[in-house]
């Protein structure tokens, strides 16, 4: 890359504290929940009770009669308005998620009436009074029901009960059966969970009193997105509508959609004229927001006596509920599946048939990882038993599959960057060596030590070529960011992500200051704002830093080079020969020659008759970074070392280690926070975490006595080594690292439990009572762990 | 509608509420402290832990009419003469938060525990965190900014 900066960075790599810290240990900071405006509405929904159901009627008339203030509207009031996330794939059958239910509700917690008052408490008695008189429909409560032949077909026109059904092939997989020694067949199956940000989802909309702008406040993940489909929506002017997100406590990819609430409570501000305000309440948030996962995957290996896997064949079913998400669509999680198992293993021969299948419960969207904590399950699981089924070492058999030069490209046409796999695992070998020692010699006679590893790859800053080949409303990769330096030398970064927690405001602040000579504490980075920044796709997808930073970083660039000229001029010296460091632009080797930055940005702006002849006035630079077409490959190992209990199946997490390798590093104090958040997310879909519903598709764990997060007893510290390949495509060889942790740890901890048990663990989550059964199966081990 | 009286990080006002209203509401909406936050709104999160006559309690799960003429501390009530409460700076230092949702509520709950002068392991200082959660951070910078919070209280005492 030309981008690299021109001198020793001296911030990019650095630990430095976090800029926007201070405010958020002190309470100042500000989410939409914070936000009062005079007038302002209150907003409460009636949600479906029943999870399949047609609309006989809604009786508002008790609601007139106990709060004649109160407003309500219902399907009929906002007619057609609707989520319409459609990829154009061949086999998709599209549908429509209607803001508000009209004749029929799909699954419980539905939006189907709004009931608006002036108070968040009055809302909710008045909101209580709705009547609504619902037909039950048979119910589609999972895969199976809603697949066996006479299921009722979710929406009109539809053909049996699937949103999508493609396959992605390549190589040759009947010859690589035939030629095939073993042939392992497995079937693994991963949970439904919900995603839980801390803050619950939010909304404020708002017209200026000329009624020509619509400002949205959102705890969104994406508001240049939200305004693109609130434009289209609506049918107003996309340069007339302003989305803010505001302080976002957390997201992990829940709040990366647009959903019914949102178009909603825009459509009331202009129908009522008022502010309106939605507070999602943590109920509301566990049944009707997105959910995650619940895959099953039939695998099927064709292997040779030494454990060389020849081909590699897929059927992946995920029930994602009753309608397609936007922007990522039913499609997402199967289609991702299919389109990562392949892995870090060199595999010639491969296919894979997905499908999203819909039934009576809440719609599945992205949640950190989509997708590959299901994949890396069923391929790290696969290993396992392959290594166990030929009596290899666990290790030695990934060596054998490894993909040995960069760059690759796989089976599907993808092309991996480059990567650290195979130093990956010579260092986790090393470092959990005691623990494999510890596993073969128990201590105690009731309790078994296992250890597990999963290796696995995260496709991160994926450009545009990768969302065109999904056909889904996303359309695009690229990120962008605008840099102003003002005339004291102070900067801002206007960035169209939206930060929750992934320390834009620093690491943006080290590629600028570097750039330009100054301290971070000189730049201001601001974020989630449609109305500062140029257009976003958003934060999601393990891109901020790589396209988000690497567009500041660019954009930064560009406002260098034209310091650097004026500089230039005025001290007689040929610009390559100048830097900019410690607030100065000065005479490489010759400190008595230098300008201070803060002349420079006066005289660009204030005092412009001393620039270069022909310079424009001004320090203001654009920049627009697309990912790599096939994105960067973050890679990982993670291993779990696990304690059983074999008489009362209480299973506890020892260590977990974790060697990852994302490239250049910008604060490594940021990566390993997010690496060990990512990883204890993962624990979470391991060992706990479960939304369950009943066989009427009622939800059973709506709140947080009933769906378990993790919390501080009980985990170990998550140990964190790192390995450094920058990568060649991107700007300073930054990767992505946002979702990896969530990946590993599902397949890590199942085989440590398959390796101190001696029998495999297909589904997760791993509690103590599948431990249990577990147990009563128990044979010795056959190849000795890791 | 019910008369009360409320000290909050010191400031002491008389409101006239209904008995229904939460504690959080009214710290928030009366007196501005927006730092008290709600996660759950069930008491099973921690998000909105105050100081009720210097106990951490757990806002959204109690109304205001119960703290009748008690002193309340929030997060706003934290910092001494301009300087962060040092739980607050070791939270800085040891990347103790991420989206800092849950901060507040950590903090409140944690800086009683910090103060008490006691040299908790790390499984103690674990059990001491039971009852708050944290999505974002995986809990390790947070058992590391208390332990942190506890070595800076230990010099200050010996000195
Ligand atoms: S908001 Fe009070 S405990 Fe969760
Ligand atoms: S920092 Fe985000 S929930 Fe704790």
């Amino acid at each position: 890359m030309t981008d690299r900066t021109p001198h020793q960075p001296r911030f990019v790599g650095a630990r430095i504290l976090r800029l926007e810290d201070p405010r958020l240990v002190s309470g100042q900071a500000r989410h939409v929940d914070d936000l009062v405006l005079p007038g302002m509405l209150h907003l409460r929904l009636v949600r479906s009770q029943l999870a399949h159901a047609t609309l006989a009627s809604i009786d508002v008339s008790a609601l007139h009669a106990g709060f004649p203030d109160a407003l309500v509207f219902t399907g009929q009031d906002i007619g057609a308005l609707g989520i319409r996330a459609n990829s154009d794939l061949p086999s998709v059958q599209p549908c429509v998620q209607p803001i508000l239910a009209r004749e029929r509700v799909r699954f419980v917690g539905e939006p189907v009436a709004a009931v608006l008052t002036t108070d968040s408490y009055s809302v909710e008695d008045a909101a209580e009074t709705v009547f609504v008189d619902y037909d039950a429909l048979p119910v589609l409560a999972d895969i199976e029901t809603a697949l066996a032949p006479g299921a009722p077909a979710m929406f009109e026109n539809w053909r049996g009960n699937l949103f999508i059904e493609q396959s992605r092939t390549g190589g040759d997989i009947a010859a690589a059966r035939a030629r095939a020694r073993h042939v392992i067949r497995r079937t693994y199956r991963n949970q439904r969970q919900a995603g839980v940000p801390m803050e619950c989802r939010g909304v404020i909309a708002a017209l200026d009193p000329t009624g020509r702008i619509l400002t949205v406040w959102s705890s969104t993940q994406i508001p240049h997105l939200m305004r693109t489909y609130l434009a289209q929506e609506l049918n107003w002017q996309e340069n007339r509508i302003h989305v803010i997100a505001p302080e976002v406590g957390g997201g992990f990819g829940v709040k990366g959609h647009v959903f019914a609430e949102d178009v909603l409570v825009a459509w009331l501000a202009i129908r009522t004229r008022r502010p309106i305000k939605w507070i999602e309440d943590r109920r509301e948030h566990l049944i009707a927001s997105i959910h995650a996962r619940e895959h099953v995957h039939v695998l099927e290996a064709y292997v040779t006596a030494e454990g060389k896997i020849l081909g590699l064949k897929a059927d992946i079913t995920v029930d994602v509920g009753a309608y397609s998400v936007w922007p990522f669509t039913a499609a997402s999680d199967p289609g991702m599946v299919a389109k990562v198992l392949p892995g870090p293993y060199d595999i010639a021969a491969y296919e894979a048939t997905y499908r999203a299948v819909a039934t009576n419960k809440c719609p599945i969207g992205t949640y950190r990882g989509v997708g590959r904590p299901a994949a890396v399950f069923s391929q790290e699981r696969l290993m396992n038993e392959i290594a166990i089924e030929l009596g290899i070492d666990p290790i030695t058999l990934r060596e054998r599959n490894l993909i040995g030069q960069f760059p690759y490209t796989n089976i599907l046409g993808y092309t991996y960057d480059k990567g650290s796999y195979a130093e990956s695992l010579v260092k986790i070998r090393e470092l959990v060596a005691p623990d494999v020692e510890r596993a073969r010699k128990p201590e105690k006679p009731h309790i078994r030590i296992g250890v597990g590893l999963a290796l696995f790859l995260e496709q991160t800053a994926h450009g545009t070529p990768d969302f065109v080949r999904r056909r889904s409303p996303i359309e695009t990769g690229y990120e962008s960011a605008k840099v102003e330096m003002h005339p004291d030398a102070t900067v801002s970064v206007d960035s169209g992500l939206q930060c929750h927690g992934q320390g834009h405001e620093t690491t943006f602040a080290q590629l600028v200051a570097d750039q330009l000579g100054i301290l971070p504490a000189d730049i201001l980075v601001r974020h989630g704002n449609t109305v500062t920044s140029p257009y976003s796709v958003g934060t999601w997808g393990s891109r901020g830093i790589t396209l988000g930073g690497g567009a500041a970083h660019r954009a930064a660039g560009i406002i260098r080079d034209k310091l650097i000229a004026i500089a230039a001029q005025h001290l007689q010296a040929r610009p390559e020969t100048i830097e900019l460091a410690d607030r100065q632009a000065r005479v490489k080797g010759d400190p008595t020659r230098a300008i201070g930055v803060e002349t420079l940005a006066r005289w660009a702006q204030r005092n412009v008759e001393n620039l270069p002849p022909g310079m424009e006035p001004g320090l203001i630079a654009i920049s627009f970074v697309d990912g790599p077409p096939d994105g960067s490959y973050t890679n990982a190992v993670h291993a779990a070392v696990v304690e059983i209990d074999l008489s009362t199946g209480q299973i506890k997490l020892k260590r977990f280690v974790v060697v990852e390798d994302c490239g250049t590093i910008v604060n490594p104090m940021i990566v390993d926070g997010q690496v060990r958040g990512g990883v204890v997310q993962g624990i979470g879909s391991a060992l706990w975490e479960h939304f369950v519903y009943d066989k009427d598709g009622q939800p059973l764990t709506t709140n947080f006595a009933d769906y378990l997060l993790p919390s501080a007893p009980g985990l170990p510290d998550i140990e964190v080594h790192h390995i450094q390949t920058p990568s060649p495509v991107t700007p300073l060889g930054m990767k992505g690292l946002g979702e990896g942790g969530a990946i590993g740890p599902a397949a890590a901890i199942a085989n440590a439990v398959e390796n101190a048990l001696g029998v495999p663990v297909q589904e997760t989550p791993i509690t103590p009572s599948r431990v249990w059964e577990l147990i009563k199966k128990r044979k010795p081990i056959a190849a000795g762990g890791v | 509608m019910m008369q009360i009286t409320l000290t909050v990080n010191g400031v002491t006002k008389a409101l006239t509420v209904e008995p229904r209203r939460l504690l959080a509401d009214v710290l928030r909406h009366e007196f501005g402290c927006y730092g008290v936050r709600f996660g759950c709104s069930h008491g099973a999160c921690g998000c909105c832990t105050v100081h009720v006559d210097g106990q951490p309690r757990l806002s959204c799960i109690a109304f205001a009419v119960q703290c009748d003429g008690m002193s309340i501390a929030t997060i706003e009530g934290m910092p001494k003469d301009g300087a962060l409460h040092p739980l607050q700076q070791a939270f800085i230092a040891e990347h103790a938060l991420q989206c800092g949702y849950c901060t507040p509520g950590f903090i409140m709950a944690l800086a009683p525990f910090v103060e008490r002068g006691t040299d908790p392991t790390d499984t103690e200082i674990r059990d001491a965190m039971s009852g708050n959660i944290c999505r974002c951070t995986g809990y390790d910078g947070i058992v590391a900014a208390i332990r942190r919070a506890i070595g800076e209280r230990k010099r200050v005492d010996s000195d």
